[in-house]
């Protein structure tokens, strides 16, 4: 190819970049060339497309945290106008406790059209982390019983209590914010493992994504659906402090089935795009096995998309955002520490999404307070 | 404020400009005054978010809320709340869902890619159960795409949740049309899947024996006219798996596709064989994904010593993208012959 791609992480240009989001917002209103019609902020991809500020920014923030930490970039008081900022999301109503995205429906009182998200929830607590909040203000209680009021009949999870949305996304967030509080108590896992076997029935309503054959599955749900079955479950009596971070005792067979899914045949289904890349990565690292991806190949096309003033594109032809931004770096520094020179990044815990660093924040702030 | 010149085409008048709206007072979003990530809606998307944050404020449910929540899901489809609002307006007014139907007809082609297109979609047909439209309305959006996940949930959720043979038995017609059409389109075979082994059985199928050789031999054709078709292995696999048949029943099947074309001698009556069709002409030969199959096939014999052959083969030579997953196959190989030996 005789196209010119840098060869190096051009790591200053991404930490501007995701200042500049930050601060800023994204670029006004972009136009959607398939839809031949504006649609706002066309250039934010998935969940982000909710014209959430949340999301976007616990993108942007992770980055940073991936890039060397915020602190250095960012002063501290606009540090504590940002806490200050997601704190004002948590809301507590009929449903618990859990966090908006944005004060975009702002109502002035607790309503069934104001709720709070179980998604955002899950970026807000690890955005505060990114930011060295000392998460005191987070209301445990509330938020275990907006968990337990977001799971269904079936085990799956609910876009918000009074929803009737529900797929992987939540399911994976649900068990995120558990672990980060270290506190199981609200859900219930007999139903949401693997073992309960959402999904297989004939009929059963939860078959939009939730099957866990892996198999059959589009690749992409490959990333969540992994998160359910390798969780520790946590037992009543002892192992409380275990973190989901590495594989648990399944059968060996079924563990080197998913990594055989993932690597070889999910992998080959997939489009070429940083995020289909993103979810093999963090399932074959998870499952133990990020070794056994093609590393070169993988920087090779992340650095074709990494945009000379910052910012990583879903692929070369796209604009930079956030969301491709921290999936590719986050991709290179699982697989390409020694090869990319990257050893100044942090390592990406790919279970919990966060950095080691971040991660042992949330275990000091979060599950000190639950052993009293 | 002046009109519009009536020779332009008037822009969308602001509510906040509309005499049939004075009586809502609007709400603003008021965030901090350093908020993070600050959004720079347009003035046209403000201001009917500030009209619609003011009626649910005063919880009205009538005809216009529906005009405002469509004109607010036309710029932002994947607004949840005005989608939610929406939907509990059409009930409370008990509007008709055939003409809300066919309004997501439209915007489901155009935001295909949108959750709550689909979502709301679903609601509606709880409400209004007559699923026989959507499956003809489901094959206009796979023609556009025919790969979409959300189109292909919503017809799985469609088909359970209904239940009805008549819907069910259109669906291996339309899956077969569709593999002619693209062989490797993954979700198409898994919708295969879908129907024939993960929903019940099927009127006409209750002979699982012969359900189990239709499908197995439906997958070697496909496989013959392109043998690197991973969705087509992975059906096979799959089948396999949940019947619980060994992969080695189709060691016969399998091994032409595993050698160069030249080292096969060419025997007449190869091409009479349907229960093993032989690969196309034109196949690229050897094909990594059966010599997985058969390495596959050799673990389950117990000769480890061919398995790793077979798994470096495709290391150094025949997949070499993904060689430390073959490495790592064959070091696993080793090491279940060592701890035998």
């Amino acid at each position: 190819m005789a196209t010119p791609t840098p060869k190096a992480v051009l790591e200053r240009a991404h930490v501007a970049c995701s200042i500049r989001f930050l601060r800023q917002g994204l670029p006004r209103s972009a136009i959607d060339n398939d839809q031949a019609r504006p649609v706002l902020f066309a250039a934010i991809p998935d969940i982000c497309s909710h014209l959430i500020s949340l999301v976007i920014a616990f993108y942007c923030l992770a980055t940073l945290d991936l890039l060397g930490g915020v602190s250095d970039a960012i002063s501290e008081n606009e540090q504590a106008d940002w806490r200050t900022w997601l704190w004002e999301q948590q809301k507590t109503g009929p449903w618990g406790t859990g966090f908006r995205g944005s004060p975009y429906t702002n109502q002035p009182s607790p309503s069934k059209y104001d709720p709070p998200f179980l998604i955002m929830t899950y970026a807000a607590i690890l955005s505060l982390a990114i930011l060295r909040d000392p998460l005191d203000k987070l209301d445990r209680a509330g938020i275990l019983k907006y968990l337990h009021l977001s799971q269904r009949e079936d085990g799956s999870f609910k876009l918000y209590p009074s929803s009737e949305e529900y797929d992987l996304r939540m399911t994976y967030c649900a068990f995120a914010i558990c672990a980060m509080l270290d506190d199981w108590s609200a859900i219930d896992l007999d139903k949401a493992a693997y073992e309960g076997g959402y999904g297989q029935e004939p009929h059963n309503e939860a078959h939009g994504g939730l099957s866990p054959d892996l198999r059959h599955r589009h690749p992409r749900s490959s990333f969540p659906v992994i998160i359910p079955r390798i969780v520790p479950r946590p037992s009543k009596r002892r192992e409380r402090r275990q973190v989901p971070t590495s594989v648990c005792s399944r059968p060996s067979s079924e563990r080197r089935r998913c990594v055989g899914y993932c690597i070889t045949r999910g992998a080959g289904l997939q489009d070429v795009r940083i995020k289909n890349q993103m979810h093999v990565i963090a399932s074959g690292a998870i499952l133990g096995h990020g070794d056994l991806v093609n590393t070169s190949a993988n920087a090779d096309f992340l650095l074709k998309c990494q945009f000379k003033f910052g910012g990583i594109r879903k692929d070369p032809e796209s604009s930079p955002d956030p969301y491709h931004t921290y999936l590719g770096l986050a991709s290179l520094t699982i697989l390409s520490r020694e090869e990319m020179n990257l050893s100044a990044f942090e390592t990406l815990d790919a279970s919990l999404n966060t950095t080691f660093t971040t991660r042992k924040w949330l275990r000091d702030h979060l599950w000190s307070n639950t052993s009293s | 404020m002046s009109e519009q010149p009536a020779s332009d085409p008037p822009p969308p008048l602001l509510y906040s400009m509309r005499e049939e709206w004075k009586d809502v007072q609007p709400l603003d979003q008021s965030d901090l005054t350093n908020p993070l990530v600050p959004i720079f809606y347009p003035p046209e998307y403000k201001d009917a978010m500030d009209y619609f944050r003011g009626i649910v404020a005063k919880g009205e449910k009538s005809q216009r809320v529906l005009e405002l929540t469509e004109h607010i899901i036309r710029m932002n489809p994947a607004h949840y709340t005005v989608w939610q609002y929406r939907y509990d307006t059409l009930l409370e007014l008990e509007a008709p869902l055939d003409k809300e139907l066919a309004l997501m007809d439209e915007l489901a082609l155009t935001n295909m890619k949108f959750y709550q297109v689909w979502h709301h979609r679903k609601l509606l047909l709880l409400k209004y159960a007559q699923p026989a439209a959507e499956l003809s309305f489901i094959s206009k959006v796979l023609a556009v795409d025919s790969k979409n996940y959300h189109t292909w949930a919503y017809r799985q959720w469609l088909l359970a949740h209904f239940d009805q043979e008549d819907l069910w038995s259109l669906e291996l017609p339309s899956v077969e049309l569709l593999l002619q059409e693209d062989v490797r389109n993954n979700s198409a075979w898994h919708h295969r899947f879908f129907v024939v082994f993960d929903s019940g059985v099927r009127e006409g199928d209750e002979d699982r024996e012969q359900v189990l050789r239709r499908e197995i031999n439906f997958t070697k054709q496909k496989i013959a006219i392109a043998p690197n078709n991973l969705s087509a292995w992975n059906y096979l696999r799959g089948i396999l798996d949940r019947v619980e048949v060994k992969y080695a029943t189709l060691k016969d099947f399998v091994v032409p596709y595993t050698t160069p074309r030249e080292e096969r001698p060419v025997v007449e009556e190869e091409v009479l064989d349907l229960d093993n069709p032989r690969p196309s002409s034109s196949a690229s030969l050897p094909c990594a994904l059966a010599i997985e199959f058969l390495a596959d096939i050799c673990l389950e014999e117990g000769d480890t010593t061919k398995a790793a052959e077979l798994f470096t083969s495709l290391a150094e030579e025949h997949d070499t993208m993904r060689k430390r997953y073959w490495d790592y196959r064959v070091k696993e190989c080793l090491g279940t012959q060592s701890t035998r030996t």
